[in-house]
């Protein structure tokens, strides 16, 4: 790695100061450190946010959650008040990467990780996200790449927090030079064809300080399942975050999001309509699924993640209705 | 354990190696230096341009320790290169395998992904802290009672995952265990050695035998 300047501010406030033109703000350093590694990311200057107090916190109102950005993963998957009020995101937590990586890495960190591809890590490959023209995904290796909106560029967005939240409308707190701002987590993720070089809506110098979920309805339940190539240390093939509340004993409010499919995490209007006023048993969870695949555009080596991201979806649905009935209300 | 302060006409394999190339004579051992000589690292040649250099300290293994770094600089890198501490070993260098599991602050991390510099002021500990006056930890007594491994490479980084299990859980069940150590590796896979390893070390603290 190359040298570059370590500042270490005391509020989130320094922090944003200080991070000018070619800093860039480090939380547990997860991603950041392998980007710069291998040559991908060459700051001048890292802003730590080890110090800033105030980030670290989960806090639990009648307002909902408050999820501080340096909050851990390892945090996040063992705090009671998330398993209850955001079990979805819980779930999130406990699946990914390792107890090692989760004891370091943050709620923001994971929100602005970049892509896995290997062409895009690879420091030989000058791909279309890298200033490039074309995507070696296309016709090279892609067992593990989009088969939806992949005309472009072929990444799979990695976060699994990020469908999580969308499961449960969260918000973004930011802090940048022009102060402080709010941003839905729907309009947080940016389309390669909207940018290739970002993958989600910070301008230069902000910080997402906080991560906001409202409380849940009574009667709703929600859930994450990702399937892995292995259990631990891998990004999901396929993952799927479900939310819905009973109405009655059929399903209302649902959302379905879809992860590891597309460069953005998915939200599929249609599979939540496919589920909305039915009974969501078997059946309909398996009609659910069947809607959100529809329309894949695999590549050559990724065609199984149709019928997986199906049985994902299906038995996120399943576990999503399981909570919501044994939820009070 | 490794003196730094008394050479021994024995020579180590690592020992031979440092000696064999004069980049790495001169960049070999910069630190581990006692608290009252603290200040007195010598400087390898990457490191003269001041602006580069930062003075580090921080406890290890609970003695205190100052060494001159790179801010580019992982905390792996500054334990086996420039602490001589070379328990915790460099594989994947991207925190996929857990080789270089280390504590930070009591906490078990890849030390690969752990910034030098994150490290002012705050204890790490390394498989050389284990063993206490020559008598090894319960972990290790365990991991050798068990036959809990192979080739060895892995089983540094394991043994300090299993000692962070141990110190957060009792009596851990075999599937926290399994998920307590999922972010290690052992390509030889000794894992069911591993297991009968906790579950002695478990005892052995508890008391009994």
């Amino acid at each position: 790695m190359k040298n570059f300047d370590w500042i270490t501010p005391a509020t989130a406030k320094e922090a944003v100061e200080a991070c000018t033109a070619g800093r860039t703000f480090m939380g547990g350093g997860t991603d950041l450190v392998t980007l710069m590694k291998a040559g991908l990311v060459e700051p001048a200057g890292l802003v730590s946010l080890s110090r800033v107090t105030g980030l670290d916190a989960i806090a639990e109102d009648g307002e909902g959650l408050m999820l501080g950005a340096r909050v851990t993963l390892a945090a996040l998957a063992e705090n009671t008040a998330v398993a209850r009020r955001a079990p979805a995101v819980a779930d999130s937590a406990r699946n990914t990467a390792t107890p090692l990586v989760r004891n370091r890495a943050t709620v923001g960190g994971n929100l602005c990780q970049r892509p896995r591809c290997w062409y895009f890590r690879h420091p030989d490959y000058k791909c279309s996200k890298k200033g490039g023209d074309t995507c070696y995904a296309i016709e090279g290796e892609n067992k593990y790449h989009a088969i939806f909106e992949n005309t472009t560029c072929n990444i799979v967005h990695p976060s699994n927090l990020g469908p999580a939240f969308m499961a449960h409308d969260a918000e973004l707190v930011i802090l940048g030079p022009k102060g402080e701002r709010k941003l839905s987590i729907h309009e947080f993720w940016v389309r390669p064809e909207e940018d290739m070089k970002t993958e989600i809506a910070l301008d230069a110098g902000e910080l997402i300080t906080r991560v906001d979920l409202k409380p849940m309805p009574a009667r709703t339940g929600s859930a994450f399942e990702e399937v892995n190539e292995k259990q631990s240390f891998d990004w999901g093939l396929v993952a799927a975050a479900v939310r819905l509340t009973l109405d009655g004993d059929k399903a209302a409010d649902v959302r379905i999001i879809l992860g590891a499919v597309a460069p953005v995490p998915l939200r599929h209007a249609e599979a939540e309509k496919a589920l909305t006023g039915r009974v969501p048993d078997e059946k309909a969870a398996l009609a659910a699924a069947e809607k959100a695949v529809e329309g894949a555009t695999p590549l050559r080596d990724n065609h199984y993640k149709i019928a997986m991201l199906k049985a994902c979806v299906k038995n996120a649905i399943l576990m999503a209705a399981a909570r919501a009935r044994k939820a009070g209300g | 354990m490794q003196q730094h302060d008394e050479p021994t006409e024995r020579v180590s394999r690592r020992g031979f190696l440092r000696g064999a190339g004069a980049s790495l004579a001169a960049g070999g051992v910069v630190g581990a230096i006692q608290s009252d000589k603290a200040g007195t690292a010598t400087v390898e040649p990457a490191l003269q341009n001041a602006a580069d250099v930062v003075a580090l300290s921080f406890v290890l293994n609970g003695k205190p320790v100052a060494v001159k770094v790179r801010t580019g600089f992982t905390l792996l890198e500054t334990l086996r290169d420039h602490l001589d501490h070379t328990g915790a070993k460099l594989v994947c260098d991207y925190g996929a395998c857990g080789a270089c599991t280390v504590l930070l602050d009591g906490v078990a991390v890849n030390s690969c992904l752990v910034l030098a510099v994150e490290c002012q002021g705050r204890k790490v500990e390394t498989i050389e802290g284990l063993a206490v006056d020559g008598k090894l930890h319960p972990v290790q007594e365990a991991f050798i009672a068990e036959d809990a491994r192979q080739c060895g490479f892995c089983t540094p980084g394991m043994i300090m995952s299993c000692k962070s299990l141990l110190d957060r859980k009792a009596a851990p069940t075999h599937q926290e265990t399994a998920e307590a150590l999922a972010g290690n590796i052992c390509r030889c896979g000794t894992y069911f050695n591993i297991q009968r390893a906790v579950d002695r070390a478990a005892k052995a603290k508890a008391g009994g035998r």
